[in-house]
């Protein structure tokens, strides 16, 4: 089939600089074009031309930033192209669906959502109604976005195709399972002076919805029952874009009081972060809003790490068979200490957990398993 | 090559950063000034943004006085603000013109910036600010400004800033920001100020609560239905060196923040830093303010009730205990103590204040608020002539 995959305008296919669809887009295409012609359509960068040609890939860039910009770089490639593609796989921007309609008007188009672009400060509940008509199939990353759209909109559940992210489990691998991973975390535990600390790590963007403060505040208490431990905050406020903002200043100040040593890395590119997985020995994902489901629940549970999420959105979707613990009230810093020292105190639990994690990564998060899925709403 | 690129220039060592501006952007002012039809004489820098990467120039031309400006915000956005600027002088506000290029263009787009020529407006002085007459000019201006710009449509070209939503999540980040600082004001207990501060966050926090909760309970949701032109725009900079007396009146400046949203936000803010200047609440003031720019722009009852829920968030706490975050200790060591000795001497005066002035509500007429939008009631409007028409 010829395929017609759509980005969004805020960052370029590769994900070089990071970006949690542009992961998803690079991880399902190279599987997908195996079989099917494919094209993205994503922004220009001043890293990448505006065309190439990589293996079976065509990529197609156009100026982005804004989404208005975009949609008309967007609308006229389409235009040009209409009776090119089998399908038109659009990337969680709703608002393009319209434009692309109005372009190609006879062309088959997927709808992905990521997140809660549906909801009525960010689309229009006509517009929203109007694009749920045109699109063929609905395909979201949990089962609490696809809800969550219904709910708002009243739309048929029929349309609705939950299809799971994925992570690169040659990349996101067991400890245990090489050298390599090992002496990175040696390396990283001396560059960061953590010796042999308990490391608690958060992965995410450094903002009020994903609880990092919340955590920091948890350590003070947990220190009393698990002296020696460290948290540590991996990820930038904003993507690659390091500026402090009012509450990355509020986790610092907090942080610099803490009794607990709690190491800020900063940005950590894309290719890099998985090696901090290797470092930490229990996950926390902090979230406190209706998270869609975090990609980083993936990445630990592919790292054999043991996790603990929150009671938010997607998120304890991914908690079964004993992979994880959840927290039903993140906003009470006393949660993360019990389940924290729960964790903390077991070892063979952390292991038991790990070592489920990881299994049902290998089963059920893998990109094969994604692209599958996706190939099969284009074949529907 | 990709051309050069306008970044901020404050990382740039050595330099007094009051007054440098990096060669490559006087290279593409230069270039910018070319595109005019007119002949440079001198040109001076008035200020610039070095943390942004924006400038003002006074240039002297043989066609008079102007001014050249390069806008700091990405281009698109940018756009929407000449655009409303050129809008607006149509509609005959006092507001400096647009000077178009050879290619009759409104500006020119270069080194990834958007740059304008505009007229130099002289003599331009401040309003007096120790007596009422002056703040009224000053609120007086701000309604015919934000009257004119009702109706404005930006272009394809440019990203739509609005902020008419935003009133409910604003509310909510206050809120959560005071919880901030009682958090930090616990984890630094061992500075005096900090036990101070503490006693007081509740307090506030429960301000910020209420105004949310009466937020919601206003017409605001059925007021913002309306579409964004119809309530036009805040110029989110306004104040005494933004809104000055010249030709005819008094003349607004610096549009490059504009955005839609409910306008009245720009006299809130005028209201309450005058109160923080004057050091207390003065109902005759605030009146007077509120009155005179009901005679230029007219309030209704609902927008009145909003500008008084907004009065009614702690916006002088807030805004001041904000530095709190960046520099904890500096800022309970050394600064904690004077700005709350001011906020809670405003304190004093504001609720009573606010109280007398809540009063007033039933001298504005109601605005008849359905909660439909401005552009399902001309459908419905059309569809009814159609039906009448069969």
């Amino acid at each position: 089939m010829k395929v017609l995959m759509i980005s969004t305008e805020k960052l370029p296919v590769p994900p070089v600089r990071g970006g949690a669809i542009q992961t998803y887009i690079s991880g399902i295409a190279p599987l997908l074009s195996r079989k099917h012609d494919l094209t993205i359509l994503g922004i220009s960068d001043p890293g990448l031309p505006d065309q190439e040609k990589k293996g079976n890939i065509r990529y197609v860039r156009v100026e982005g930033g804004y989404l208005d910009v975009y949609k008309k770089g967007v609308a006229k490639y389409v235009k040009k192209n209409k009776n090119k593609f089998d399908v038109i796989h659009i990337f969680n921007r709703p608002r393009l669906v319209l434009p692309v309609r109005k372009a190609a008007p006879r062309a088959r188009i997927i709808l992905s959502m990521h997140n809660d672009m549906f909801d009525p400060e960010k689309l229009d509940p006509d517009e929203a109604k109007k694009i749920l008509k045109e699109v063929e199939k609905v395909v979201t990353i949990s089962n609490y976005v696809g809800r969550r759209i219904r709910e708002l909109h009243h739309a048929k559940p029929s349309k609705f195709r939950t299809i799971y992210s994925g992570v690169d489990l040659q990349r996101f691998t067991p400890l245990h399972q090489s050298a390599k991973a090992r002496r990175i975390r040696k390396k990283l535990r001396r560059q960061f002076k953590l010796g042999s600390r308990k490391v608690i790590l958060f992965v995410g963007r450094i903002s009020p919805k994903k609880g990092a403060d919340i955590l920091v505040r948890a350590m003070n208490e947990l220190k009393k029952r698990h002296p020696n431990i460290a948290l540590v905050i991996v990820g930038g406020r904003w993507f690659s874009d390091d500026k402090v903002s009012d509450y990355t200043a509020y986790v610092r100040a907090l942080a610099k009081r803490s009794s607990v040593p709690i190491i800020t890395t900063g940005y950590v590119p894309g290719e890099k972060i998985h090696e901090w997985f290797w470092a930490g020995d229990v996950f926390v994902c902090a979230s406190l809003w209706q998270e869609p489901l975090a990609r980083v629940h993936f990445e630990a549970m592919a790292s054999e790490l043991p996790f603990i999420t929150t009671k938010r959105g997607g998120n304890p979707e991914v908690v079964e068979r004993n992979n994880g613990v959840v927290v039903d009230r993140p906003e009470d810093p006393k949660a993360f200490v019990n389940a924290l020292s729960k964790l903390l105190k077991d070892k063979s639990l952390r292991k038991r957990m790990g070592r489920n994690g990881r299994s049902l990564a290998e089963k059920k998060y893998g990109w094969k398993r994604v692209a599958k899925e996706v190939e099969s709403v284009w074949k529907a | 090559m990709k051309a050069y690129q306008i970044e901020p220039w404050n990382n740039v060592k050595r330099v007094n950063l009051d007054t440098y501006i990096p060669p490559e952007v006087e290279k593409i002012a230069k270039k910018v000034m070319a595109h005019y039809n007119m002949k440079v004489r001198s040109r001076k820098l008035i200020t610039s943004k070095p943390d942004k990467g924006g400038a003002i120039w006074k240039i002297k031309t043989n066609k008079g006085t102007r001014s050249l400006k390069l806008l700091h915000r990405a281009p698109a956005r940018s756009k929407f603000s000449v655009w409303a600027q050129d809008y607006i002088v149509k509609q005959g506000a006092k507001v400096p013109a647009l000077v178009r290029t050879k290619n009759k263009q409104l500006y020119v787009e270069m080194g990834g910036k958007v740059w304008i020529v505009t007229d130099w407006i002289q003599p331009l002085k401040q309003a007096s600010k120790i007596n009422l007459k002056g703040a009224k000019q000053l609120c007086y201006g701000l309604g015919e400004f934000h009257k004119s710009s009702k109706g404005y449509i930006p272009p394809e070209e440019a990203v739509k800033a609005s902020r008419l939503m935003r009133w409910p999540k604003y509310y909510e980040k206050v809120r959560t920001k005071i919880g901030w600082f009682r958090e930090l004001a616990k984890a630094y207990k061992h500075l005096p100020a900090s036990k101070r501060l503490l006693s007081m966050t509740d307090r506030f926090e429960k301000q910020a609560s209420d105004a949310l909760t009466q937020l919601e309970k206003s017409s605001y949701s059925k007021m913002v239905a309306k579409d964004e032109p119809h309530w036009g725009l805040v110029h989110q900079d306004y104040g005494w060196s933004n809104g000055q007396l010249g030709p005819g009146g008094l003349w607004v400046i610096d549009l490059d923040g504009v955005s839609y949203d409910l306008p009245i936000r720009d006299l809130r803010k005028l209201i309450t830093s005058t109160m923080e200047d004057m050091g207390r609440w003065d109902v005759k003031w605030a009146r007077g303010m509120i009155n005179a720019y009901h005679k230029a722009n007219p309030i209704d009852r609902e927008t009145y009730e909003i500008l008084m829920i907004d009065l009614s968030l702690p916006n002088e706490f807030y805004k001041h205990v904000k530095e709190m975050l960046y520099h904890p200790e500096t800022f309970l060591k050394r600064e904690a103590d004077a700005v709350l000795n001011g906020v809670m001497k405003s304190e004093k005066t504001k609720w009573k204040a606010l109280k007398k002035l809540w009063t007033d509500k039933k001298k504005f007429k109601s605005g008849n608020y359905t909660g439909e939008s401005s552009r399902a009631k001309r459908k419905k409007k059309r569809s009814k002539k159609k039906r009448r028409q069969r």
